[in-house]
């Protein structure tokens, strides 16, 4: 059976944009950084911020208590905090005797805990009479009252067990969550389990539903799943039926769905990249989508609905809940208070006792006095926190003497703010941040350098390259630059013994051009005794078996490896290493494959088949037969030839025989026209033509202001982490990169940069590059923070004679880089001396045992699109994004623009990431790692069945419990022109909706006029120091 | 037959355990519970001992249905008060046990090792029932954040209350179940288990998952090292007395 077309049109339309608010969430292997929010982004910042609230339960800001904190460190501007209340008030009613500012001011400022609370019962009369201490004025609860009440708190947009459960205390939610997990771990694993789950190519609910038909273990447990399976083929058939099935009415099937899907948003929001990410292998074999993950919700709740509702009486759809609603208001209010974790303390046993009982007249007799503690109690809690406000403000007796209507506006205004406040308290932090930065940018023109510096150095532009930069600069004649880490070059690369292409390039671009790694000399049979032995080992390991027949005679030699890891890590570590065939010397294919070279490798790829097809389906050995044969039946298997070939008149097949082999030829071994397209496409991808090999450089060069005065070397520095038993570690790596590390874009562009021919057509458009410059690879280890050089067997042998110093600079950099670094990562407040620190280091990315090998980019607070001189002088405090630019190299602004596009962007969902996860790590974050297990090699859960988790950990933005990372939105300064910079942010539309909807501040420093301009209120302003400076005075006095 | 009915009232069989609970669900003072649990099953044991007859076997029978039947309505409870209580009438039923064999002085250990813990924790409702206004388990839930010393106090008297090594309760179970045939010693067990299943719920529903209370002030240092000593001495004592693994 099928439902109509249009109704499953419908329900996948529904389906895809209920799933919406959800972000991607790409592979563990490569992390990507990404706002949890991104969903949300066509909306205002705050505003998404409280959808976020409704549909992921995750806090937008930090706690008041934590931004008064800031405020004593002096972190946040105590001046825009009050001119923000100042702002909030004008928008409020006047009540006659309440000095507003002040109190809002003392609520912010002195009160740690929220004043507002959720009042279910009491109002603003019961509080003010509990405040000037009299008592409660007489009210009675009507029937009617508490339906409208209980109905409008229980939407039909809510899961229906969710309801049951909230109502009934049962679990429903929770073992449907994990028999979704447990279906989600079994489909989507990528070769953590041994035993794969059947028919998984025929896609996500096929393959469950098939299963989950002859699952005896949900037979047992009371869930028929096959008769709901029985109504429809399809995924949307069974959603439709589902939802019918429940009652609930059509008109709420979209927020229905978001619900369902937001429930377990890390698993939605993998299955939702997963389903557009065409290029992934794991999702060209095994197809999941939306749909087939919500029917499968659907059908093991509605599974779990009916199993309870017949062994404990629950109900099982949406008009049975209104129905008992209206029959038996009281009751199911107490049961809401009881299991919803609403109910009086005092009072719980009794509640308990009465829903239990069933008895209508001990729930009557229980709800008047339970409703009027409730009240009292709410009166109370409110009023005394009220009481302590306005005492501390000095403002008790104004408010007490208020009338009925200006206390109950008090009370709204106050509810009104606590809501607003976090904002306020943002806007305040980021400002303040701002106003440094922005005050210590050194404006100035720069002055002309007397020679040329020994070496220019490129690193990415993440925060973690700002604190070796400026040592590497103070060590020596260093000029540095930021740009992003794949320096331009979005590149497919296909590795040494890899059999499948890794994306190098930020996610928001696809790459067009495939860069192969081949080694210079290479012994197949070579293979060190450790590798094939750690092979023996994890396969060992992965066995169901080993452990009963294995443990006696190898366990001990895991015992030596746990021993060596957890007491000697470096030490053992190194030992390890040695053990391992060094890395074979190795080139990129860089160059565009010439048509008749593409030809003649598909011709030679056609011919082995041939040979491989005649041995395997005829017998015939190669001896037998002729290259002219092979030739034919080539020609005659792509169209160009036909007739009985020589072939078969050899060896006397008949024509059923002969056109069956053609056949199989075409078919199976896919010796045909179409796919020999197919074939000079993809070998089309392999390498670069001369024209983007010219335009990568010269666009990389340029963006970054490097278009003379090249040095001898010209250092092109990848980066990337090391870190032990960590699955977040590609996190750690270069977010340009695709979560990747650098180095190989570095590789392709400095290869591509020490060509003559790349350099003289680069010198026809104006960049001359000296002849004795060379371009060296290198890589950054944010982790250890070593700097090492690559392809060092090209360099020339002239500069051989400078290595020595290069690498002495390099090392004295990353040592002092260390022992900066160092004193961050430990609790002990000691400095290092660099050599201590460089090696503590090291441990730290050999050590299995250490959660926080680094910090990553937790406290990136800035990126600042201009020249090095701007904040050469200046510690940053790895901080700062920092993208070299000089506006003068573009005139016609497009290079800021590609800056916009893609190093910005990605920067704004890097710190998005961080502050969702800072602000609310339960929710947007991931937990503490102590407690993530892997899950099917592409994400990690909390314990052994829960949510994907999505965000980063909590060793990652927390140190002892409190936020580690600053969160705060990204300040963005662009140092150009004011009208230069506004013409590029207005030309990029997603960048001006970033802008104009706060999720980004943007600032623009004019280096002609001297003046910084900032977009604040909708509008660009120009941003005056000295005024604020006055204000800020004004307020301490 | 009039002492032994007398003192099924103390070591609390069904339907005469309902004194026991109906007395500790009326006292609000802790103290007093304390009292009542430490000093109830103790008169039992001394009417017990004025008895000349021997203990009937369906006595015992009795005594395991009423220790089952408690076992199982714990899996329900979460007042702390009741839940201790409870545990009593479980734990000290099964007195009934040593008391077909004739050991007046096993008795009276065997009855202070149960109810001393389970009073303990009656004593530990009070500075529950200050902050959050009931000792119910569920409500507010993630104690061990927000208040570790009440936690750990918390989660200790309860493992020796359900008999956990080496609380004096585990060398008296392991006494008990020498003592009883192999039926009994098997519904004697399953009990056992039952206790640990509740224990894991209680504390569930007060020690773990998120705190839903912040700012309640833990116990007093001076409090806590006044209750572990308490504890720790039981213990001590508790292993002198029975021969620690015997």
């Amino acid at each position: 059976m099928k439902c109509a077309l249009g109704t499953r049109l419908r329900i996948r339309a529904m389906a895809h944009v209920a799933g919406e608010p959800i972000p991607n969430f790409w592979p563990m292997r490569t992390f990507i950084h990404h706002n949890p929010l991104y969903g949300l982004e066509h909306m205002p910042f705050q505003k998404a911020v409280e959808e976020g609230e409704r549909l992921f339960h995750g806090s937008g800001h930090l706690p008041r208590a934590t931004y008064q904190r800031y405020l004593a460190q002096k972190k946040i501007d105590l001046g825009t905090l009050s001119s923000q209340i100042e702002r909030f008030i004008a928008n409020q009613p006047h009540i006659p005797g309440v000095d507003l500012p002040r109190l809002l001011n003392t609520l912010a400022t002195k009160i740690s805990e929220p004043l507002s609370i959720h009042l279910s019962v009491a109002d603003a009369k019961d509080i003010h009479a509990e405040l000037k201490g009299k008592a409660l004025p007489q009210t009675e609860v009507m029937n009617d009252w508490l339906k409208e009440k209980l109905k409008s708190e229980i939407p039909p947009t809510r899961p229906v067990y969710a309801i049951v459960d909230e109502l009934f205390g049962t679990e429903i939610g929770m073992s449907l969550d994990e028999l979704v997990i447990k279906s989600c771990l079994d489909f989507f694993d990528e070769g953590q389990s041994v035993w794969q789950m059947p028919g998984r190519e025929q896609g996500l609910f096929r393959a469950w539903s098939a299963l989950a038909q002859q699952n005896l273990r949900l037979f047992i447990r009371g869930l028929h799943v096959k008769n709901i399976l029985g109504a429809d083929d399809t995924p949307e058939g069974i959603i439709s039926h589902v939802m019918t099935e429940l009652g609930v009415p059509e008109d709420a099937w979209l927020d229905y769905f978001t619900c369902e899907l937001t429930r377990l948003h890390g698993w939605a929001g993998f299955i939702r990249w997963r389903s557009g990410a065409k290029h992934y292998h794991w999702s060209r074999n095994f197809p999941a989508g939306m749909v087939d993950y919500l029917a499968i919700r659907l059908v093991l709740g509605l599974a779990l609905l009916r199993e309870h509702a017949q062994s404990k009486g629950t109900p099982a759809s949406l008009p049975d809940l209104m129905r008992l609603i209206d029959e038996r208001p009281a009751e199911i209010y107490l049961r809401r208070e009881f299991h919803g974790g609403h109910v009086l303390p005092v009072l719980a046993r009794e509640v308990e006792e009465a829903i239990c009982s069933d008895s209508e007249s001990r729930i009557s007799r229980l709800m008047p006095t339970y409703l009027a503690r409730k009240r009292a109690q709410e009166a109370r809690h409110y009023a005394a926190r009220l009481h302590s406000l306005a005492d501390m403000a000095g403002m008790l007796k104004h408010i007490e003497q208020l009338g009925t209507l200006e206390f109950n506006q008090l009370l709204e205004i106050l509810m009104r703010f606590e809501k607003d406040e976090g904002q306020m308290w943002l806007n305040a932090q980021e400002t303040h941040f701002m106003s440094r930065l922005l005050a210590d940018l050194d404006l100035a023109s720069q002055k002309p350098r007397e020679k040329r510096p020994f070496a220019q150095v490129m690193f990415c532009i993440d925060v973690r390259s700002e604190r070796i930069r400026r040592h590497l600069e103070k060590v020596g004649d260093y000029q540095t630059y930021g740009i992003a880490g794949f320096f331009g070059i979005p590149v497919g690369f296909i590795g040494l013994d890899k059999g499948s292409e890794t994306q190098l390039c930020p996610v928001v671009v696809s790459p067009k051009n495939l860069v192969l790694e081949l080694a210079i000399a290479r012994n197949p049979e070579e293979q060190a005794l450790a590798s094939v032995l750690e092979q023996v080992f994890h396969e060992l390991k992965a066995s169901i078996v080993s452990p009963f027949i294995t443990v006696e005679a190898i366990g001990m030699l895991f015992g030596l490896d746990m021993f060596g890891k957890s007491f000697a890590p470096l030490a053992y570590n190194r030992w390890r290493q040695r053990l391992h065939p060094e890395r074979l010397d190795s080139r990129l294919l860089l160059d565009k494959l010439s048509r008749e070279e593409a030809d003649s490798i598909i011709r030679s790829l056609q011919r082995a088949m041939i040979v491989k097809a005649i041995g395997r389906d005829l017998g015939i050995e190669r001896e037998a037969i002729t290259d002219e044969m092979i030739r034919e039946l080539r020609e005659t298997a792509l169209g160009n030839h036909s007739g009985p070939t020589v072939f078969a008149h050899q060896f006397k097949l008949n024509a059923q025989t002969e056109h069956n082999f053609l056949d199989r030829l075409q078919r199976v071994y896919r010796i045909n026209s179409g796919y020999t397209q197919i074939q000079l496409e993809r070998l089309g991808r392999i390498g670069f033509t001369l024209d983007e090999q010219v335009h990568f450089v010269s666009q990389a060069l340029r963006s970054i202001g490097l278009t003379k005065d090249f040095s001898r070397f010209v250092l092109l520095t990848g980066h990337g982490s090391t870190s032990e038993n960590n699955p977040y570690e590609s996190a750690l790596d270069c977010g340009a990169c695709g979560g990747n590390h650098g180095i190989v874009n570095a590789r392709v562009l400095a290869q591509i940069a020490n060509k003559p021919t790349v350099r003289e057509r680069l010198r026809e458009q104006g960049i001359e590059i000296a002849n004795d410059t060379w371009f060296i690879p290198a890589f950054h280890n944010t982790t250890t923070d070593e700097l090492k050089l690559y392809d060092l067997s090209l360099l020339p042998p002239s500069h051989l004679v400078y290595l020595e110093r290069l690498n002495n600079g390099l090392r004295a950099a990353s040592r002092l880089c260390a022992a900066e670094r160092m004193p961050t990562l430990n609790d002990s407040s000691h400095a290092e001396n660099p050599a201590e620190a460089y090696r503590h280091a090291q441990r730290n990315s050999m050590d299995w045992s250490q959660v926080r090998p680094e910090w990553g980019l937790s406290r990136n607070a800035s990126f600042l699109i201009g020249r090095r001189h701007l904040t050469e002088q200046l510690n940053l405090d790895g901080r700062v994004f920092l993208h070299s630019y000089d506006y003068r190299c573009d005139p016609k602004a497009r290079l800021l623009e590609n800056i916009l596009t893609g190093p910005l962007v990605v920067g704004q969902w890097i710190s998005m990431e961080h502050y969702f996860s800072a602000v609310d790590n339960i929710h947007y974050g991931s937990g503490s790692k102590v407690y993530h297990n892997v899950a099917g090699l592409f994400g990690v859960m909390t314990g052994n069945l829960s949510d994907l988790r999505t965000g980063l950990p909590a060793q990652t933005v927390l140190k002892n419990g409190e936020p580690y990372h600053e969160p705060m939105r990204l300040l963005t300064v662009i140092e150009a022109p004011f009208e230069h910079a506004k013409q590029a942010i207005e030309g990029v539309v997603k960048v001006r909706n970033l802008v104009h909807n706060g999720w980004v501040r943007m600032a623009i420093a004019d280096p002609e006029t001297g003046a910084f301009y900032i977009f604040e209120e909708g509008a660009w302003q120009l941003w005056d120091a000295h005024k604020k400076d006055l204000r800020e005075k004004e307020i301490a006095a | 037959m009039a002492l032994t009915l007398a003192a099924a009232i103390f070591l609390p069989l069904f339907p005469f355990s309902i004194v026991l609970n109906g007395m500790l669900m009326r006292l609000s003072n802790p103290y007093a519970r304390f009292l009542l649990l430490l000093l109830w099953p103790q008169i039992g044991i001394v009417a017990l001992s004025f008895t000349n007859q021997a203990i009937p076997g369906y006595m015992v029978i009795w005594a395991l249905i009423s220790s089952a039947h408690y076992a199982l309505r714990l899996l329900t409870i979460r007042d702390l008060g009741l839940w201790a209580g409870f545990l009593a009438s479980s734990s000290l039923a099964l007195t009934w046990g040593l008391a077909a064999h004739h050991a007046p002085i096993e008795m009276h250990f065997f009855a202070l090792w149960f109810s001393l813990p389970a009073a303990l924790l009656t004593l530990l409702t009070g500075p529950l029932v200050k902050r959050f206004g009931a000792a119910y388990a569920g409500l507010y839930g993630g104690l061990a954040s927000s208040m570790p010393r009440l936690s750990i106090l918390l989660v200790v008297t309860v493992f020796a209350a359900i008999a956990t090594p080496p609380s004096p309760g585990f060398f008296a179970m392991l006494n008990l179940l020498q003592r009883q045939s192999w039926p009994a010693a098997a519904a004697v067990s399953i009990i056992w288990l039952f206790w640990s299943w509740a224990a894991t719920k209680l504390l569930q529903g007060f020690v773990f998952g998120a705190d839903r209370r912040h700012g309640m002030p833990d116990l007093g240092r001076k409090s806590t090292l006044l209750y572990m000593s308490v504890l720790c001495a039981f213990v001590v004592t508790g292993i002198y007395i029975t021969g620690g693994a015997l």
